[in-house]
């Protein structure tokens, strides 16, 4: 039927596309390769990822120490408990079981019990007790897992410094915010393989990745003094029926805050729970009344430092030289600026007196004049230099801003109100920080509460820095004001600031809060001791005391009490008083 | 000198003609390694679905059995004897597909591609119908042609009767692979029936060029731009990840699979991707699930099996007596190697995703059916050859 040419041509064509066909099975060949030899890590991750289904296990996080090791922020083991829909066998007694032992509502167990789902939890932070005996009745489909939940040994003390954590153990306020990354941790995972539509497959077992304890951070708190000023604290806001009282104590040397108590304080294991007579109608404001009470006023909010700020304006006037400690005025009971009248708080005047005598009374026409004599320019100046203009660095969230007048829009009135404490706001915090560094020889020190951070075997893995910025006063200028405000205490407004044996420093003030007339006034001291070489300064503020406002009577035995405990036990060694020469020694 | 007479001696019991016991060996190998196969993959979801993990592979089972019945009456048939229904043949397949249109048809993912015969569980794909009858008509279309297939009246007559079947599969059945297949065996069929090179060469290099020309304007076209959504299919075969929720998944878990057999496989029957991951693992997919459990070697084993298989025919194709025998094996060739290559170039995302199974060993009754009745008619073909010629 062929002739033998086209029989040639035909068989060489099918030669041809055969040739071709297995060239393209080859080159699908080298295709293969490629994906199995080289591309096959990549594909086989990628697969494994598809099928395992992952367990997070919650990595115990870092503990918070107090500066002698004492643990403030601790975990604890509690439960986790959940159903399987798939794995339930008798859904009756699992209902009836987890019933009975979590004390739920069996609507509220049956729900989830019946829900179809992968897994689901019936209820978190069971304890550990609970967990186990649920354990033993050994029900099909129920999972009790292990988890950790934030304990708080203190309850109470320090609430709005340390924070708590929330479900994820996140911080939701407080140390536990500004530390997170250190306390942290890493979740580890078990992880399991499973088809399509998530049934484990039993034979491929299970894989651990091992979570990653937090580190642990040691701060600057010590918990005596810390129980004790808030002990003083409590004492003071009942007696006053003060709306809440705040004390600080840091040492001034290198901003180590040992003590911050903002009374009402909070539990830190029930942080959720707001005081008992509080009445709220809203979920809103709920949250509101929460973020109120968890509010760290010591540092959130800012407040008129009144007379304290007078430390300030004596600290520029001096380096200054436009005023020295023999400098004479004269108070006839007001001064006037420009065409305002404005009046001491010892309406007879206070007469001749020499700028010691001057602090010591807490003149306002004294202090005018001295910032007056400054001029808004080079006041401002100082203001800036002393650092009151940005925030403090402090290591808690949240920290508020100074509220001071613009340099163009400063009058002589203006001015003139600055310089004894009023007409701007700061935060205590900023005050005591911005006081320590001017005693303290002229560094500017960043307060703080973290020292250290520990590795889990409990070795330093990191020390934390903050900056310090040198010369903000001369170590004159800040001896001179040491040796005036010492005055102030030992003969001045201060003397019931006053401690037995040791050498004290410090600035009364009472300030009525706006708007003026209200009849509200906040009494603030601020101390610090020993007088010629500060170790610990502290500042009580009592806001809206009944009766006497005084802050030299309210504020001053607050601190004078911290002082006498606080002194002896912070190893400073007693002093004849009235001798400048003794040293105290920090242990 | 023993040798010699012991070769003869066993000519002489033998029949004269040839039986390619080759051939045979290798389709059932083939067809076992396949059912091996399918349980591997479907005894899961078939327990899943049917609660009994054998369900695919007895279906298969059934038709592998038919199959290879009707292949050896095939066999024993003179090739012959189908010239007579070649023309019934090319209108039967046609009409076949219309009746998924009809009440006998089944649909299965949203496309009528099967019908029922009554009283029968197989259901049938009437595109396969239409390859078997597509290759008979074809073969003899060209002896009847002579020497006019060299001419290009010849190979427009061929072309217009090819169309037919390739336009209905696509619109009637929506299935664009079975309408390629068929198209590409009418032309792989042409170019060895015509003795002439130049036409193909310069046509098969402007199909490359235009090819390769609308995969780079879809490549570098603007995402907004509407060529986005009509290549839609090719923006996923460039990036299977970015729509891994439809063809890009079936391909993505492919490569998941492949990749991770990697050289050694994880051994039979511990595929992970089968456990519900792979669609259509079973089926157009099971070569990636070979790649996964058997490994790269497991892979090359049935890429050269099915290159065995091609030289095989080959060699029938070349000493068949007469052209009729020839252009059917070369018809054969064609169904064979296109949906291999088609079938693993999808699942190693070497092209565009469109749904092919693996001939002998995919999941699918009417598939391995036809294949077999085409490998039936090969074996025809070889009968007719005289042992000097092989």
């Amino acid at each position: 039927m062929l002739d033998n040419n086209n029989k040639i041509a035909h068989r060489r064509k099918i030669t041809i596309v055969t040739l071709l066909c297995m060239l393209a099975l080859v080159a699908l060949f080298v295709r293969l390769v490629y994906l199995m030899v080289w591309r096959a890590d990549y594909y086989a991750e990628k697969a494994v990822e598809l099928h395992e289904r992952e367990r997070s296990i919650k990595a115990a996080r870092g503990r918070i120490l107090d500066r002698n090791g004492r643990i403030l922020a601790d975990n604890r083991t509690v439960c986790t408990v959940s159903v399987i829909h798939n794995q339930i066998e008798d859904p009756g007694r699992v209902v009836e079981v987890l019933c009975k032992e979590l004390g739920l509502s069996e609507e509220y167990v049956t729900k989830r019990v019946e829900k179809y789902s992968s897994i689901e939890r019936i209820k978190s932070n069971v304890d550990k007790e609970i967990g186990d005996a649920i354990r033993e009745y050994d029900l099909a489909g129920v999972k009790v897992d292990e988890d950790y939940k934030r304990y708080y040994p203190f309850g109470e003390l320090a609430s709005k410094v340390l924070g708590f954590t929330g479900g994820d153990n996140q911080g939701i306020i407080g140390l536990e915010v500004i530390y997170e990354d250190y306390l942290q941790g890493k979740s580890g995972n078990i992880l399991t393989v499973t088809d399509a539509k998530g049934i484990e497959v039993e034979e491929a077992g299970e894989r651990r990745q091992e979570p990653e304890k937090g580190r642990d951070l040691v701060t600057s708190i010590d918990m005596n003094i810390q129980a004790y000023a808030t002990q003083l604290a409590k004492q003071a806001m009942k007696t006053k029926e003060a709306d809440s009282v705040s004390i600080l104590a840091m040492n001034p040397q290198n901003g180590e805050v040992l003590a911050m108590v903002n009374v009402p304080e909070f539990d830190l294991n029930d942080p959720y729970t707001l005081p008992e007579e509080t009445t709220y109608t809203t979920q809103e404001e709920y949250q509101n009344l929460l973020n109120a009470m968890w509010r760290n006023g010591c540092i959130n909010d800012t407040y008129e430092p009144g007379s304290t700020f007078k430390i300030i304006t004596a600290a520029a006037g001096l380096e200054e030289g436009v005023v020295t400690p023999q400098s004479t005025f004269s108070c006839p009971g007001y001064i006037v600026v420009d065409d305002r009248r404005i009046r001491c708080h010892k309406t007879a005047g206070h007469g001749a007196e020499t700028f010691v005598q001057g602090t010591m009374n807490s003149c306002n026409p004294v202090f005018i004049t001295v910032g007056l004599r400054l001029g808004v320019e080079k006041y401002y100046r100082y203001f800036v230099k002393f650092g009151l203009k940005k925030k403090t660095g402090i290591d808690l969230p949240g920290e508020a801003g100074t509220i001071m007048h613009k340099m163009e829009d400063m009058g002589n009135v203006e001015l003139a109100t600055v310089s004894f404490g009023q007409s701007f706001q700061i935060t205590p915090i900023q005050l005591l920080t911005t006081a320590a560094s001017i005693v303290n020889g002229g560094r500017r020190i960043t307060p703080h509460f973290g020292v250290k951070v520990l590795d889990e075997a409990g070795e330093v893995s990191e020390i934390l820095q903050y900056p310090v910025e040198e010369g903000i006063v001369s170590e004159e200028t800040s001896e001179t004001l040491r040796g005036i405000l010492e005055k102030v205490v030992s003969e001045g407004t201060g003397k019931n600031g006053k401690v037995e044996g040791f050498s004290v420093g410090g600035k009364t003030a009472t300030s009525q809060t706006l708007p003026r007339g209200s009849g509200r006034y906040i009494a603030s001291f601020l101390g610090f001791s020993p007088a010629d070489d500060p170790q610990v300064i502290a500042l009580a503020i009592i806001n809206n005391p009944q009766g006497v406002y005084y802050g030299g009577q309210v504020a001053a035995p607050i601190v004078r009490q911290l002082f006498e405990n606080i002194l002896p036990y912070l190893g400073i060694a007693k002093e004849d008083v009235g001798e400048d020469d003794a040293t105290g020694n920090q242990s | 000198m023993a040798t010699r007479t012991l070769n003869k001696s066993k000519r002489k019991e033998q029949s004269e003609y040839y039986f390619d016991y080759s051939l045979l060996f290798i389709v059932l190998f083939l067809l076992g390694f396949g059912l091996v196969m399918i349980y591997s993959t479907s005894s899961y979801e078939a327990f899943q679905e049917y609660n009994d993990s054998a369900h695919y592979l007895k279906v298969q089972l059934l038709a592998c059995i038919l199959g290879l019945f009707v292949m050896m009456v095939v066999a024993n048939i003179p090739y012959h004897f189908w010239e007579h229904f070649a023309v019934l043949g090319y209108f039967l397949s046609m009409g076949s597909l219309f009746l998924v249109k009809t009440p006998l048809g089944v649909s299965s993912h949203g496309a009528a591609r099967w019908f029922r015969i009554p009283g029968v569980p197989l259901s049938i794909q009437p595109a396969e119908i239409c390859k078997l009858c597509m290759i008979l008509f074809l073969a003899c279309l060209i002896c009847k042609l002579g020497k006019n297939v060299r001419t290009w009246k010849g190979i427009i007559v061929m072309g217009v009767a090819a169309l037919p079947h390739v336009v209905l599969i696509k619109v009637i059945t929506n299935n664009l692979s079975s309408a390629i297949i068929v198209l590409g065996i009418a032309a792989l069929m042409v170019f060895v029936a015509d003795p002439h090179y130049r036409k193909y060469i310069i046509g098969g290099s402007a199909a490359a060029i235009a090819i390769a020309g609308l995969v780079y304007a879809i490549v570098t076209a603007d995402s907004t731009d509407g060529m986005n959504f009509r290549f839609r299919r090719i923006n996923i075969w460039l990036h299977p990840e970015l729509d891994p929720s439809d063809t890009g998944f079936q391909t993505l878990q492919a490569l998941y699979a492949i990749g991770s057999g990697g050289i050694w496989g994880k051994g039979l029957g511990q595929s992970m991707q089968k456990l519900g991951f792979l669609p259509e693992a079973q089926n157009d997919m099971i070569f990636s699930i070979i790649c996964e459990e058997l490994g790269l070697f497991g892979a090359v084993s049935i890429i050269l099996l099915f290159l065995m298989l091609l030289w095989r025919l080959m060699l029938i194709a070349m000493r068949a007596p007469d052209l009729l025998g020839s252009m059917l094996v070369v018809g054969v060739i064609g169904h064979i190697a296109i949906q291999v290559i088609l079938n693993i170039a999808v699942v190693t995302n070497s092209i565009p995703n469109t749904g092919i199974s693996l001939p002998f060993i995919s999941y699918g009754g009417s598939s391995v059916m036809f294949l077999l009745i085409e490998i039936g008619l090969v074996m025809s073909v070889a009968r007719r050859i005289q042992y000097r010629e092989m």
